[in-house]
This record gives structure tokens, sequence and C-alpha cells, in this order.
């Protein structure tokens, strides 16, 4: 089997897991909406928080992943290591996008304003610019030892930015609140509300994991393309 | 018992998840058919 049929494997099961994620997602929807209880003091906008919490969580994964496999690619030089993080760091970009859209939305009726530039928000804001950033900065360079290099450094920023973001609730004052779920004690909510919380974690986890195969396998047929293309020219 | 009346930011949040999600698993799709194709 070549590399280009193992990408093409790669990325179609991805397409599945994907699918499978969409469908899940439908369910999330369904529940969240029609089968988990209103909350008495926020309201109906309170049901953001099943997909902005999961969404959120699937975003710093992906930047934390990303932020693994760049360490590990500046320690062992394999270009798999290099297209799986920057796969990783798209798929988290688009999450964080969701990430950043849903928050303010369900600021707005609970805090009373869109945005506040405290450490919780900034730092999330912070990090997703980082990885635009990542994005861009491969986008320019053609060269892929360069291009490796230059956005591992880049993407080993995650290792210490993703913990800094969980931490900062408790270490600033910030109007975003505590964890739920990724806390030493047992979660705060009712077991309905966690139910649904849960399942769209895990269903966003999985979208994550079936983007990154597809992504990825279509990283590693662009890098065949490429030095197909470069043989074809020397 | 009385809620806010707020609903109208949950329903822009769901919207603009759904639209972002699906939209990237679109172009995902896309790229890989082009591929598939060659």
């Amino acid at each position: 089997m070549t590399r280009r049929d193992r990408a093409l494997v790669t990325a179609r099961r991805g397409s599945v897991l994907t699918v499978i994620a969409l469908l899940g997602l439908v369910g999330v929807y369904v529940r969240a909406l029609a089968f988990t209880p209103v909350e008495r003091t926020q309201g109906l906008a309170q049901k953001i928080f099943y997909v902005h919490a999961p969404v959120a969580w699937a975003a710093l994964l992906a930047f934390g992943i990303c932020g693994l496999l760049s360490l590990l690619y500046l320690v062992l030089r394999d270009r798999k290591l290099d297209l799986l993080a920057a796969a990783s760091a798209e798929v988290g970009v688009a999450f964080g996008l969701v990430m950043l859209i849903t928050g303010p939305l369900w600021g707005k009726p609970v805090w009373g304003t869109w945005w506040t530039w405290d450490a919780r928000l900034t730092s999330t804001l912070f990090t997703f610019l980082l990885f635009v950033g990542y994005l861009v900065l491969r986008g320019a360079l053609t060269d892929f030892e360069v291009r490796a290099r230059f956005s591992a450094v880049l993407g080993v920023m995650a290792l210490v930015l993703v913990p800094f973001i969980h931490v900062t609730v408790y270490w600033f004052r910030t109007l975003h609140p505590d964890p739920v779920v990724l806390k030493p004690e047992a979660p705060s909510l009712p077991n309905v509300m966690l139910v649904t919380l849960l399942t769209s974690m895990a269903v966003c986890t999985l979208l994550y994991v079936g983007f990154l195969m597809q992504r990825y396998g279509l990283e590693v047929l662009r890098d065949v393309h490429e030095e197909e293309a470069a043989g074809g020219i020397s | 018992m009385e809620y806010p009346e707020n609903g109208v930011y949950m329903v822009a949040a769901y919207i603009a998840t759904a639209v972002i999600i699906l939209g990237y698993a679109g172009l995902l799709f896309r790229a890989l058919r082009r591929y598939w194709k060659r």
C-alpha cells in the first residue's frame, strides 16, 4: 500500500467517524433543547452551556495535542508528527471559532456584556489568535523543514497556554464560571444536565478525532502531491 | 415557572455552532472527494 493509499484510508475512516459524530450532535441538540430542563435564573440562555463548554474542551484539546506533537517533532524530527500537529491546529481553530462566538452569546444575557477583558477570555482569545498565526505561518513557508521547525516552535506555546487558561478562573478574578466537570471535586450539576453535558463532550471529542483523521489524511495527500511535483521538476 | 426571556441568544448560538461545524465538515468532505477522484 502506497503512502497516498494509506492517507486516503485514514481520511476515509475520519469521514465515517465525522458522520457518526454529526449524527451524535443532532442527538445532543434534541436532548439539550427538548429533554433538559430550563435553568431557573439564567433561563434558556443557560442551554448555550451544552455547546459552548464541550466545544471549548475540543478546541483546547486540539491545541494541547498540537503543542505535544510540536514538542515531539522538535525532538524526533518525524514528518508525520508535523503534519498531525498542523491538522490538530486547524481543527482547534474551527472549534475555537465556535467557542468565541457562543461565549459572548451566553455572556450578553447572563453577565450583561458581550465581552470583558478578564484573564480567562483574554488568554483564550490570545491562544486562538496564536493558532490562526500558526496556520498563516504554515501557509507562507514553502520549504518543508523550515515550515515544520518554525511552526513547531510556535505550537509548543500551547503546552503553556492551555493549562494556563484552565487555571485562570482560580488565579484571577473573572466573570467566567469555574469548571463544573474538570476539577478535583464531584461535578456541580444536577444529573440530567450533567448527562447532557457529558454526552456533548463525548460527541465533540469524537468530532475532533474524525476531523483530525480527515485533515491529517489531506495533509499527507498534499505532502505526497508536493513531493511528486518537486520530483517532476527536478 | 418564570424564566428570563433570552431564548434568542440560545437559538443564535445553536445555529452558529451548526453552521460552523457543518461548514468545516463540508470543506473537508469536498477536499477529500477531490483527491479521491484523482
